[in-house]
């Protein structure tokens, strides 16, 4: 255990000390607040063309946006953490020193684990402060307490995210003879999950469930326009054909870790809830239904298989790293 | 005498880009402790891969092997609690000081706490790196580097000092200090293993040594022993000098038993062997009027001993 926390702290140390992660801090709480401030200025000046009031929960705004930056940035996170964790020792020369004392190999894998966990930990949470305290106090919202608790849920599984591709990029790292052969592959995996599994879902349900009919929507109020509203019988078919889409989509991008962590902040911060109560509508895919405000544990409870499978893809990913570390010969 | 490394048949075995290759090979070999040896051999000899398995960074595929007693596969922790490695081309936190690269492995050998500080200061001191304890790992030379690296592998106080490849790209004065390291640190009685291609910058500090090749032993011994069995098979070189009349002397020279060949050039008679014939040389001289000033048998050096087993391996020293 004594190696385990030398290792972590040293390790710590390196990664918050590194220029790389101060980068990555920086950039990505200013990625945050951007996007949180474009789409809320946006959304500003639509609404007040229909001369609809701004929504009046913090999060139904600044919620999604931080989701969707979120799940591109917290992989990134963890890989660029990842990526040398094994190959830049062995590129060094001082996976062999380490190696040489009498410390289990267990150790070495932990302290890298739990040090990437902590940096991980903080890099999110400071660029979400960051992020979310620009937007504060540009914006003039505040967000409530039940909001910042929910936020802090909402960073503790985007670390999770995080810590899901660290032992990916972990793992890369330990089997690559290079790093920037791990590196490579790593964003690899990112782009493929970040852009091509969806689209490929996409794909995959407009093929599956191909839409006969599609309503014109139009706005009644506006002088001029004679609205042809869609029977209810089109209607039902059209939402149908929709929701069997969604649910295709759902399906595909379930492989990946990014859809899970939408899925628990979809709940955790009731993201439908807020965009409903500001705007006046349901929630796309949850229905009307779901567009209820629930409490915390509620919440937890609706997103748990999403919790579970999100943990179980860290773990998996950090066994796979620890055997075949612990396997590997150091010649 | 105890042995600090004794293998039996080792034998490893890997894949590498598809093919198996027979790092070592059934490769049986002891040292003695307190000893300086010399393990040699040409590069992709299998000398790292042996070293390797004898701290535990890798798993023999067949044979065993004891380090200061301990099994290399059950013991390893044990083994590398006592035994310092100076790795091929070393490897340090470039980023970290020279005193943060040695309390960072000083905490992982469980040193505890109030000792590390000293402990750190006294391998620096006797690696002559005091006065850059405090510099970047980075910015030192291939020199300091190596010094430091003696320093981490010196750090636990270890009864066993494995050295690979110590000396390669070191200039003439950081080999002369590392060996003056190596023959202090076996004055202390810790047993060093020196691993080199580069045997004739340490071959003179052995006491033992063991040639392999391809992953095979090919001749194991004390380095005095092996001077006297490459004689026993080549034969003796014996030199003569002296006073009358030489070119006659050389001639009769030549009826000695087991002489094989007699060279004069420049007043100086070298006669070869197949045993020391310095007493039937001597007696021929007073035969025939020549007074000896010079009469010794020319020992090969250990360069013509290595080069040797190397000719006879097919080996290509370069």
């Amino acid at each position: 255990m004594a190696d385990m926390f030398t290792i972590a702290s040293k390790e710590f140390s390196d990664i918050v000390r590194g220029k790389r992660f101060i980068i990555l801090v920086v950039a990505f709480g200013l990625i945050v607040a951007a996007a949180i401030a474009t789409v809320y200025i946006n959304v500003t000046e639509v609404l007040r063309g229909f001369g609809v009031a701004m929504p009046r929960g913090f999060l139904g705004i600044a919620a999604y946006t931080l989701v969707t930056t979120m799940s591109y940035l917290a992989p990134i996170v963890g890989l660029a953490l990842g990526c040398d964790a094994i190959s830049g020792e062995r590129e060094k020369g001082t996976l062999k020193v380490v190696l040489a004392q009498p410390v289990f190999r267990d150790a070495i894998i932990n302290g890298k684990f739990l040090a990437a966990l902590l940096a991980t930990s903080l890099a999110i949470t400071v660029a979400t402060a960051v992020g979310i305290g620009g937007s504060v106090l540009a914006l003039g919202v505040t967000p409530t307490l039940e909001d910042a608790a929910r936020l802090l849920i909402f960073i503790l599984f985007s670390v999770l995210l995080a810590m899901t591709y660290y032992g990916m990029a972990v793992l890369l790292s330990t089997v690559s003879k290079r790093t920037t052969q791990s590196v490579i592959l790593g964003v690899f995996i990112w782009a493929v999950f970040t852009f091509v599994v969806p689209i490929v879902a996409s794909t995959v349900a407009a093929a599956l469930v191909p839409i006969q009919f599609r309503p014109r929507l139009v706005n009644a109020t506006i002088p001029g326009q004679n609205a042809t509203r869609p029977s209810q019988r089109e209607l039902e078919v059209y939402t149908e054909a929709l929701r069997k889409r969604a649910s295709i989509q759902e399906a595909i991008n379930s492989v990946t870790p990014n859809y899970h962590l939408t899925k628990i902040a979809q709940y955790v911060l009731n993201i439908y809830v807020g965009m409903a109560a500001g705007f006046g509508i349901g929630g796309a895919r949850q229905g009307q239904a779901s567009v209820t405000s629930k409490s915390i544990t509620e919440s937890l409870v609706q997103a748990w298989p999403n919790i579970l499978v999100l943990s179980l893809a860290t773990v998996l990913a950090f066994i796979a790293s620890y055997i075949f570390f612990t396997r590997q010969e150091v010649r | 005498m105890s042995y600090a490394v004794e293998a039996k048949e080792l034998t490893k075995v890997y894949r590498s880009e598809g093919d198996r290759v027979v790092a070592v090979d059934r490769l049986t070999m002891t040292v003695n402790k307190g000893t300086v040896f010399g393990l040699l051999g040409p590069n992709g000899a299998g000398k790292t891969t042996f070293i390797s398995m004898l701290v535990g960074l890798a798993l023999p595929t067949s044979g065993s092997a004891s380090v200061l007693g301990h099994d290399i596969v059950r013991d390893s922790i044990a083994i590398r609690k006592r035994v310092g490695l100076l790795p091929e081309g070393f490897g340090f936190y470039d980023h970290l000081t020279a005193r943060q690269n040695l309390r960072y492995i000083a905490t992982l050998n469980d040193i505890p706490r109030g000792e590390i500080d000293d402990r750190v200061a006294k391998v620096l001191e006797q690696v002559e790196l005091k006065d850059v304890a405090d510099r970047k790992v980075g910015g030192f030379s291939r020199g300091m580097k190596q010094r430091l690296a003696v320093a981490q592998a010196l750090i636990k106080d270890p009864e066993l000092l494995i050295f690979d490849e110590p000396t390669a790209g070191l200039d003439p004065e950081g080999a002369r200090a590392f060996r003056e390291t190596v023959l202090a640190l076996n004055k202390e009685g810790k047993t060093v293993i020196l691993s080199t291609h580069l045997l004739f910058e340490v071959g003179p500090l052995c006491d033992s040594v063991a040639v392999i090749n391809r992953g095979r032993l090919v001749v194991q011994g004390r380095v005095r022993e092996l001077i006297e069995r490459m004689m026993a098979e080549q034969g003796y070189r014996i030199v003569a000098k002296g006073v009358g009349d030489l070119v006659a002397f050389s001639e009769r020279l030549r009826g000695i038993e087991g002489v094989r060949e007699v060279k004069l050039q420049d007043g100086k008679i070298t006669v070869e062997a197949s045993s020391d014939v310095r007493v039937d040389i001597s007696r021929l001289a007073s035969s025939c009027g020549v007074e000896l000033v010079v009469l010794d048998v020319l020992e090969p050096s250990l360069e013509d001993l290595f080069m040797n087993y190397y000719r006879r391996e097919g080996i290509s020293y370069g």
